[in-house]
């Protein structure tokens, strides 16, 4: 069945070592964000709400488990229907290929030609946003581009400093690319939202003269230079988005769900976004429970007080405990007078009876996956 | 492939009982317990029993019920020798094939059971509520060479009259049955599910419609015929929460018990999961100025009011200044600003305008329709 004209590159590629210790034992794209969502279902969700179903995701060797866990058949995002196609690559690959002197990106043109897709869309792993593919598709064909970067007015908290931003001409036009690292202007700054959408023949053409001359292997990369090189019209994305880099900026990604605006924009759209079946039962508040501002997911038994806080699947709050301005991960338990906040907690973390886990609005305490905290911890 | 027992859930049931909740769905189809609907019970246990092929016989509105099954992926069921198979009434060259009893329904759709040429037919009710692991039921039902196993549960003498009785002997045989007896001579309440060798059960239909005995109802037929031929007809003791949730007043009472945890079901126990098909839906958000207490809120709910005793299932709006006490509000439905509403039943899509009252404390159930208006809602964003 053919659904589109796009076929997809979802690079997931991006790791930060400021997210750790989230990202020790999972890769950035599944970490998780907003309750019961992993970071991946943002652009996943992208994707095929384009009808898009045929994928090429390059991942990191060392995290594939975690990935494919969440992904399994791909049956949540439609991606296990007749017609479908999904090539698994490990960028840790394309880098080997690349040093023996070998065609690393043989595999990727192979998929382009395969698929017979008109158009590609690359789409990067870390940004929590929601795009409209065929918008986007609607505008590139429109402006006759080659390659359409889509870009973000952003200020200097949301960028990583290995994010592109482009500079812009008065219509869009991109005139420049720098790694926001080297940034001395001042905001608003024009950040790469990491995807594009090109047209497929000009790709595989670009992806063919890249190997010969042994450019690198960092296909967003090359995207941005590429973008400069066409002088290609920029689409605007004015929807939420939070580029996700370090425990700050992850700490508050979740915080902006407790927003109406922002839940809206990312959650409430009208594309939605698909996550992992679970079938968890109904969340269970009890009498003396008290809950003010805070998004929660199925599965929990909240006993306790929980406030402005983002909560995931089958967390328990036990009678008197305190969770405030916290972000609590799946099967977590405070118990009894446990008293959390300014948090990050990780999937499976127990406090014990209580036990005060405390950081600040700025620095927030991250707390391992699997930890059983019986002692204070306190950031002065 | 042959198939060792095949799962049969009749969910062709009006189910009158339920006034407007079935308006415009059967029942096996109405909402139960913030997430399910109320065939997840049988089709999870079937799923959970190892029971990998399942026809469900629809009739009355089966849109909604249709849409919910699907293939049967959402409980495992679309694997290899696997199949969740919707049964709905037919025509061919020898007429209609409305199903006019529980009986006939298994045997107008013959046709579909040889093809799964089963041994045995698992017959299950598609409007209860429970939990149970059918192949501890055919291990008995083999272990006593059976022909037809019946499951009972017992229940309260006085109670006893309501129901169809099973008279056992000492070895669980049943030697009579008596539908809703004045003066019971026991509590064993048949449970509406069956266990029955196919071949036989297949043979005792086409001989009964061949000679004008029709076998229309398992109970008021086929059972009383079984006895009446010394056929080796058993009990299976079942002793957990079982509840038939056919009128308003048991399917309130049922969601309330399985709020306040006195059913024993525990939902949230993941070696028994009930399962259902899934809506994409974002987490629920409880703002400022919500007050939940002693309450069950699933995915996709925006709470900005007060929601005491209650069970609001998957995408309900309540805006501020609205309290919700001792009810359940099905799917989807959207209730405006101060709105009260206590001890209800509000159907799914029903729409409750500002300031309107629905029920009262020591009053009769109250129940709003699906996609029923009640006053105007003011149109506001989350």
């Amino acid at each position: 069945m053919k659904t589109s004209k796009m076929c997809a590159i979802f690079s997931n590629q991006h790791e930060y070592s400021h997210l750790k210790p989230l990202t020790d034992e999972r890769a950035l794209s599944t970490l998780y964000f907003a309750g019961k969502y992993r970071l991946m279902d943002f652009a996943l969700s992208s994707i095929v709400n384009a009808d898009i179903n045929h994928i090429y995701t390059l991942i990191s060797q060392e995290k594939v488990r975690s990935y494919l866990d969440h992904l399994g058949g791909g049956k949540e995002w439609g991606l296990d229907t007749i017609g479908s196609y999904e090539y698994l690559d490990f960028y840790q690959n394309l880098m080997r290929r690349r040093s023996r002197g070998e065609n690393y990106f043989d595999d990727l043109i192979l998929f382009l030609k395969t698929c017979k897709m008109p158009y590609t869309v690359f789409i990067g792993n870390k940004m929590a946003a929601n795009f409209d593919l065929k918008a986007i598709l609607h505008f590139h064909q429109s402006n006759g581009n080659r390659i359409t970067p889509v870009f973000k007015r952003v200020e200097k908290d949301n960028l990583a400093p290995d994010d592109h931003t482009f500079v812009l001409s008065d219509n869009n036009v991109v005139i420049e690319q720098r790694e926001a690292i080297e940034l001395t202007s001042e905001a608003p700054f024009n950040l790469s939202a990491n995807v594009y959408v090109m047209d497929t023949d000009w790709l595989i053409h670009e992806l063919e003269k890249a190997q010969k001359s042994g450019a690198s292997y960092d296909v967003s990369e090359r995207l941005a230079v590429l973008a400069v090189k066409e002088k290609a019209n920029a689409y605007e994305y004015t929807g939420y988005l939070r580029n996700i880099h370090d425990i700050a900026s992850y700490y508050q990604a979740n915080l902006d769900m407790l927003e109406k605006d922002k839940r809206g924009s990312l959650l409430y759209g009208k594309q939605k976004i698909i996550t992992r079946i679970r079938n968890e039962v109904g969340t269970y508040y009890d009498k003396e429970s008290d809950v003010k501002n805070t998004l929660i997911s199925t599965g929990c038994t909240v006993k306790g007080e929980v406030k402005n806080s983002v909560v995931s699947r089958r967390v328990n709050f036990a009678k008197d405990s305190v969770a405030k301005n916290a972000v609590i991960m799946a099967n977590c338990k405070l118990k009894s007078g446990a008293d959390v906040e300014y948090a990050i907690l990780d999937k499976n973390v127990v406090i014990e009876k209580g036990v005060t886990v405390k950081g600040k609005p700025d620095s927030p305490v991250v707390i391992k996956k699997g930890s059983v905290i019986s002692k204070d911890f306190v950031l002065d | 492939m042959s198939t060792k027992m095949l799962g049969l859930i009749l969910a062709g049931g009006k189910g009158t009982r339920l006034g407007k909740l079935t308006a415009n769905q059967a029942k096996p189809a109405v909402p139960f317990g913030g997430r399910y609907r109320i065939i997840d019970f049988p089709l999870s246990n079937c799923a959970n029993s190892g029971v990998r092929n399942v026809g469900i016989i629809t009739q009355y509105e089966p849109l909604r019920l249709n849409n919910h099954i699907g293939n049967g992926s959402s409980w495992g069921l679309d694997g290899l020798n696997s199949s969740a198979t919707i049964l709905q009434p037919y025509t061919d060259n020898g007429g209609s094939k409305w199903f006019e009893g529980t009986a006939h329904a298994i045997y107008q759709n013959i046709d579909y059971i040889d093809s799964q040429d089963p041994e045995y037919v698992l017959i299950l009710s598609g409007d209860h509520i429970y939990k149970m692991d059918y192949a501890d039921m055919l291990a008995e039902h083999e272990k006593n060479h059976a022909s037809l196993t019946v499951a009972v549960i017992d229940v309260p003498w006085e109670e006893a009259p309501r129901f169809g009785i099973m008279n056992t002997d000492s070895s669980g045989r049943i030697i009579e049955f008596e539908e809703k007896p004045a003066e019971p001579k026991s509590n064993h309440a048949s449970m509406g599910i069956y266990i029955f060798n196919w071949k036989r059960l297949r043979d005792v239909l086409t001989a009964g419609f061949a000679t004008a005995d029709d076998m229309v109802d398992f109970g008021k037929d086929v059972i009383p015929y079984y006895l009446k031929s010394d056929e080796r007809v058993f009990s299976y003791q079942f002793s957990g929460y079982w509840k038939d949730v056919g009128t308003i007043d048991s399917l309130w009472q049922a969601n309330m018990e399985f709020l306040d945890g006195s059913d024993g079901l525990a939902l949230g126990d993941r070696s028994w999961r009930i399962y259902s098909k899934n809506t994409i839906d974002a987490p629920q958000m409880i703002t400022e100025n919500a007050e939940v207490t002693d309450s069950m809120i699933v995915d996709g709910c925006y709470i900005d009011g007060k929601i005491k005793h209650s069970i609001i299932s998957a995408n309900v709006d309540v805006q501020r200044g609205s309290e919700i006490v001792d009810s359940v509000i099905m799917p989807g439905a959207k209730i405006g600003k101060n709105v009260k509403i206590t001890k209800a039943i509000v159907g799914e899509g029903a729409v409750i305008g500002s300031n309107s009252v629905v029920g009262e404390e020591n009053g009769e159930i109250a129940v709003v329709g699906n996609k029923e208006k009640i006053g105007v809602l003011p149109n506001e964003n989350k």
